[in-house]
């Protein structure tokens, strides 16, 4: 792979992996280092890319194993600034709906930030990313009983609160 | 897409049962406005993914910086093997020149007299033969100024003993 091939194939998916790392970091500037860190990586590695299947889902793996790696080393708690920089407002929405989707949304991101660790990311990469079940098993080196099982716990959980919250008005 | 076909898909989505495809209408759906209430914490849930997926990396300068990183990566194992070996014949390189230098210091500061002058060993022999013939008429001298100061003392020594022959009369 050349340099060319590099910038117009791999660097494309920046966002994803950025995207991901942030899940395990809770940190912009922390998850941009460790998405700097796989393509430099993926380059070292370019060798091998033609054996390999699915590139796109081995970089999210390198992702995953660096923010696991990154977070270990860092002795402060990943701060919780995402829902803070999310710009959900759309033009079609008065007001007071933005304000009730802002709470929707920060209500939404406490049930998926309570999840455990493995729910997180499996729900993160199916419905977010739209990854399929077999890349999902790659990515978090799972099988696919654990993917599915995971999943489902994770959709059910937030599913209930959901329930709750829509029953009870809180 | 009426509200029947929604639930279905819906239960299909808690069950883990939707393909990827099937996930993406009802995402689709989700992102159009007047959704019935019965299915607002659903709408609410496919909002979030969204707007999650729409979170990029905001930095304009981030491609430069990693296009200029990887092209300062040394390429393959052979070319770290080069790279390596010519590290390692620069050093050798370098010791090389600071050895000739030293070496030519030391020459300059050693005194003339010890370094060798004679390629011919023949002459070399004669000068030597030279040298040592010069050192044996020194001994010569000496030796002769030597016998002068026995000489003194042999003197000394009858003179003291005509004294005693004097004084026992």
């Amino acid at each position: 792979m050349n340099l060319e091939a590099f910038e117009s194939q791999v660097l494309p998916v920046k966002n994803k992996l950025f995207r991901f790392a942030l899940k395990f970091l809770g940190n912009e500037e922390e998850a941009k280092d460790v998405v700097q860190e796989v393509f430099i990586r993926v380059w070292k590695g370019r060798e091998q890319m033609d054996q390999i299947q699915n590139w796109e889902a081995w970089c999210m793996r390198i992702t995953r194993n660096l923010s696991l790696d990154r977070l270990r080393t860092l002795t402060r708690k990943p701060t919780q600034n995402i829902e803070e920089t999310f710009d959900i407002r759309q033009e079609s929405f008065t007001p007071h709906e933005s304000t009730e989707m802002d709470e929707s949304m920060n209500r939404i991101t406490e049930f998926i930030n309570a999840l455990p660790e493995k729910q997180k990311q499996v729900i993160h990469l199916r419905d977010v990313e739209g990854y399929s079940y077999n890349e999902i098993c790659e990515i978090l080196e799972l099988d696919m009983n654990q993917v599915k099982v995971n999943l489902f716990r994770a959709r059910n959980a937030v599913r209930e609160k959901l329930m709750k919250i829509n029953a009870y008005g809180l | 897409m009426d509200s029947k076909k929604i639930e279905e898909l819906l239960n299909k989505y808690w069950n883990c049962e939707t393909s990827l495809e099937e996930e993406q209408q009802l995402r689709e759906y989700f992102k159009g406005s007047d959704i019935p209430q019965e299915f607002k914490g659903a709408a609410n849930l496919f909002q979030y993914f969204n707007t999650h997926k729409k979170k990029t990396l905001n930095d304009v300068s981030f491609d430069d910086e990693v296009l200029e990183k990887v092209r300062h990566v040394p390429k393959g194992r052979i070319s770290t093997l080069v790279y390596n070996a010519m590290r390692i014949a620069a050093g050798l390189a370098v010791l090389v020149v600071a050895a000739y230098f030293v070496r030519n210091e030391v020459r300059k500061s050693t005194p003339q007299e010890i370094v060798d002058t004679y390629d011919d060993p023949k002459l070399a022999f004669e000068e030597t033969k030279k040298a040592l013939k010069m050192i044996s008429r020194g001994f010569g001298t000496a030796e002769e100024k030597a016998r002068k100061i026995n000489l003194f003392n042999e003197a000394k020594e009858e003179i003291q003993k005509g004294e005693k022959e004097n004084n026992n009369l």
